[in-house]
């Protein structure tokens, strides 16, 4: 049978920055084709460029062949995938919440009353809804849901707004090719099952499906090919009746050689902050009834992918966003989330999102090293009889700055420069020297090395394990980098939906980790 | 560490002014006077200008609000003239007065602005306009006693203009004028400006000040490192309305006169201008752009009139003020904009 789609030799790189490398890839009609990889490993993109996302184009394009039914197109913007039959199902939902869910069902294929269009023209016709909600119904029919197509979609469900997007693809009389984004991360086992159903149901009409999903157990069951991406590179490709989840969780994690490590060591089990049944509201990363301890002086690795809750620890106990129930520190119940008392406690929180939580931009590198300790814990105020004013020791502030520059070798040309004009990595730095400056006990890190070239990374890892060997902090990273906790940390809890789903330690194998954060139970149950 | 940069709204104002002053200087006008005047112009509106900092570094925006803290020093400056307080004390119990009434109607004013946030300037303007109106009640119907603030007839309810004729009429703009030949420098006008710019300088400093600030560039930052941010907002805009509340103290005193009812409305335009003329672009703000952007714009009010006068185009006067404070509003908005849109592409 001829391919529907074919994909050869296909490179794209952002800045320098190669996203994908040499892809080849061809998918059937009739196929559904899995696609696999860990978070940064060029499946987003892979998706931009096939659907025409405007980002590419934006970022100096591609270069490589794709054909689709044997032609060879250049996929400009969206429209023209449209055109060609390309359908997309995407992870955050592309659907109008203030519309019901027949019109967005509907959208851009509305059926017309006849007589305006010859009036007014097709483009200024009326809306036949009653003909597009029968429509809309039957399509909803298909899927097996049972849903009122007059309801907005604001007031529905994730689960429902997921199938509405798909039926919103399989509505079209003209698709070819259905590309899905992780369509069941949202679902539940029960709903991601039908999703199944409906899949294989298209499939049978000659529809080709790039399914692309994190639970390799439905990649499993359903793919009649899989492909792995790690990287930006195709590193394996199987058949259906090949296919094991253990062999994809290795390539999707991949060996790295270890580089940076802390040494093993054992730690006492006496926990310093204990969270039972904490909720945290952070919308796209909520936590649900977590419970889970960290022992003091210990480096604990958050890890999940993405969505499932592991940032929101850090910023839930800093009041960030609405929390609930229980968070005992140091044996004693923290009844309200206070940002401030709870920093002066000895708890910080290093923030992922830099520009915009971890640094001011425009003020010096001085004032930002020094901002928090002095609004919280009154250091480097001058002493006079004005001190309740709280003005600045300019010499002690200048020389505790300069030694932290030394220290955590941040690249300035003074300690009065503006912090916009330095580099990520040395950014993080300062994010790092102002929680230094605080002196916490307790360190929240969320995504530590995110957006840092792979030098300053190494880094700032090591500067971690040193802010714990030497002043004996306890460290919780919350970070998507497996290949970093396993070296840094000396547990690793993977969470799944907002809960800890596994404590691993840093040494289980990279099966091991690709199960869990798929959330499937191991062949082997033990619970550490 | 910050460079001041040119930016075309003082471009445009600069060469105005050099081509105002070549023309009065042609027009054989007695420049000498006209410095003079611009010096007390500037303290005279000077003052409301450097009002509106606290609010634009705390992130609040260009104070619309201005008439609210008016009001407040013209409750004060009309309790001190009922109990007939004249001279140095008449203006001082004025400050005072005013600081208390400003403190209390800025507590109310931040307490809206932090529910709207993120919209402080368009509800400070309703706040404003709606705030007038209810002051319009109150200047009828306070019980104040003086004769000399009521209406002659009747003797019920303020004037609109009340005369500190027999008060504290120019009572700043005389004390120590530095005579040099024509030139007149009044000394005691520029160090209450000096003062309270001074005040301005330090509160920056203080420990809030500096929340103040960072809560201005980055809300969410400033909110991780413990800042109450409410709090930090509130304060802001007290002292904002506590220092407009003094402005028109200082204000009248030079005007000679009390101007109750609308007249507040007409007075925040010119001095948001002013503080955009001075390079200010509704974030953080330097006091020197406080004060260069009010002595352009005075200067060119003052210039103006004579200048129209002479060439017998009266009308052309009150014509270009409006067209620079409004057209100088509307480039301050128009270069946000393209900076909001570069930063989230």
């Amino acid at each position: 049978m001829e391919d529907l789609l074919t994909i050869t030799q296909l490179n794209k790189s952002y800045n320098g920055h190669p996203a994908l490398t040499n892809i080849n890839l061809s998918i059937k009609p009739g196929e559904i084709h899995g696609l696999v990889g860990a978070n940064g490993s060029g499946k987003t993109t892979l998706m931009n460029i096939l659907f025409g996302n405007p980002v590419i184009q934006a970022t100096g394009g591609y270069s490589g062949e794709i054909c689709f039914e044997g032609r060879r197109t250049a996929i400009k913007n969206c429209a023209e995938a449209i055109r060609l039959g390309i359908g997309m199902v995407h992870q955050e939902f592309a659907l109008i919440p203030d519309m019901t869910v027949g019109e967005n069902i509907r959208l851009g294929r509305e059926h017309t009353q006849a007589w305006t269009d010859r009036l007014f023209g097709c483009q200024y016709s009326f809306v036949d809804r009653q003909k597009d909600y029968t429509a809309a119904q039957q399509t909803l029919n298909r899927l097996w849901i049972n849903l009122d197509v007059k309801l907005k979609i604001a007031d529905l469900t994730t689960n429902l707004r997921q199938f509405v997007e798909i039926a919103r693809e399989i509505d079209r009389t003209d698709l070819k090719l259905l590309i899905l984004d992780e369509p069941t991360a949202v679902l539940n086992k029960r709903d991601g099952l039908k999703l199944t159903e409906i899949l294989k149901e298209m499939s049978k009409r000659q529809i080709g499906i790039l399914f692309i999903s994190h639970r390799l157990e439905e990649i499993q069951q359903i793919c009649d090919r899989v492909s792995v991406l790690r990287d930006g590179r195709l590193v394996s490709q199987y058949k259906k009746g090949s296919i094991s989840i253990n062999n994809l969780a290795r390539d999707m994690i991949g060996h790295e050689v270890n580089k940076a490590a802390a040494a093993k060591r054992a730690i006492a089990k006496q926990p310093v902050i204990s969270f039972k049944n904490f909720s945290v509201r952070m919308p796209g990363e909520e936590i649900n009834s977590l419970d889970l301890d960290v022992h003091q002086g210990e480096i604990l690795g958050l890890t999940s992918l993405s969505g499932h809750g592991k940032l929101a620890v850090g910023y839930g106990m800093m009041a960030m966003y609405p929390v609930d129930g229980d968070v005992y520190y140091q044996n004693s119940r923290i009844a309200r989330m206070d940002a401030r008392a709870n920093i002066k406690k000895g708890l910080y929180v290093l923030p992922d999102d830099r520009q915009g939580l971890g640094i001011m931009a425009d003020q010096s590198l001085e004032d930002n090293v020094i901002f928090t300790a002095n609004q919280v814990k009154n250091k480097f105020v001058r002493k006079s009889a004005l001190a309740w004013l709280g003005f600045i020791d300019r010499v002690k502030s200048q020389k505790h700055v300069t030694a932290m520059v030394q220290d955590l070798d941040i690249k300035c040309t003074s300690v009065r420069q503006a912090v916009k004009e330095l580099s990520g990595g040395n950014q993080q730095k300062v994010c790092i020297a102002r929680a230094l400056t605080v002196d916490p006990q307790l360190l929240f890190v969320a995504e530590p090395t995110r957006g840092i070239d792979i030098s300053a990374k190494e880094k700032i890892l090591q500067m971690l394990i040193e802010i714990n060997r030497s002043r004996n902090t306890t460290i919780v990273i919350a970070s998507s980098e497996l290949d970093e906790l396993k070296r840094v940390c000396d547990r690793i809890a993977v969470m799944v939906e907002g809960k800890v789903f596994k404590i691993l330690p840093p040494d289980s194998s990279e099966v091991e980790f690709g199960l869990a954060l798929s959330g499937e139970e191991g062949a082997d149950n033990e619970q550490l | 560490m910050n460079s001041y940069k040119l930016r075309p709204p003082q471009v445009i104002i600069s060469l105005f002014l050099i081509i105002l002053v070549a023309l009065s200087y042609t027009l054989q006008m007695n420049l000498v006077t006209l410095f003079n005047e611009s010096m007390v112009k500037m303290v005279m509106n000077g003052v409301l200008v450097l009002s509106l900092i606290p609010m634009l570094n705390v992130g609040a925006g260009m104070n619309f609000g201005l008439p609210v803290g008016i009001v407040g020093g013209l409750l004060g400056m009309c309790l001190a003239i009922n109990f007939r307080m004249t001279g140095f004390y008449g203006f001082f119990m004025s400050l005072m007065f005013s600081l208390v009434f400003c403190a209390l109607l800025g507590w109310l004013y931040g307490l809206i602005l932090n529910r709207v946030k993120g919209r402080e300037e368009i509800a400070g303007t309703f706040i404003g306009y709606s705030f007038i109106p209810l002051m319009n009640y109150v200047w009828t119907l306070v019980p104040f006693t003086n004769r000399e603030m009521l209406y002659p007839i009747g003797g019920r309810g303020l004037r609109p203009r009340i005369s500190l004729e027999n008060y504290f009429n120019h009572i700043l703009d005389d004390v120590a004028v530095l005579k040099m030949g024509g030139v007149e420098i009044p000394l005691g006008l520029l160090a209450f400006f000096a003062l309270v710019s001074l005040f301005l300088y330090l509160y920056f400093r203080t420990k809030i000040g500096r929340a103040t600030v960072a809560v201005g560039e980055n809300e969410s930052f400033a909110r991780l490192s413990g800042v109450n941010i409410s709090r930090t907002r509130l304060t802001a805009v007290i002292i904002s309305t506590i220092i407009a509340g003094l402005g028109i103290c200082v204000y009248a005193q030079s005007y000679g006169f009390v101007q109750l009812y609308d007249e507040p409305l007409s007075m925040a335009f010119p001095a948001i201008a002013a503080i955009l003329i001075g390079g200010s672009t509704g974030k953080k703000t330097f006091i020197f752009e406080a004060v260069l952007g009010v002595y352009l714009l005075q200067s060119i009010y003052l210039l103006t009139v004579p200048i129209a006068n002479a060439i017998l185009i009266p009308e052309l006067t009150e014509i270009l003020r409006t067209m620079i404070t409004y057209g100088v509003i509307l480039y301050a908005l128009l270069v946000r904009e393209r900076q909001g849109r570069s930063i989230d592409y």
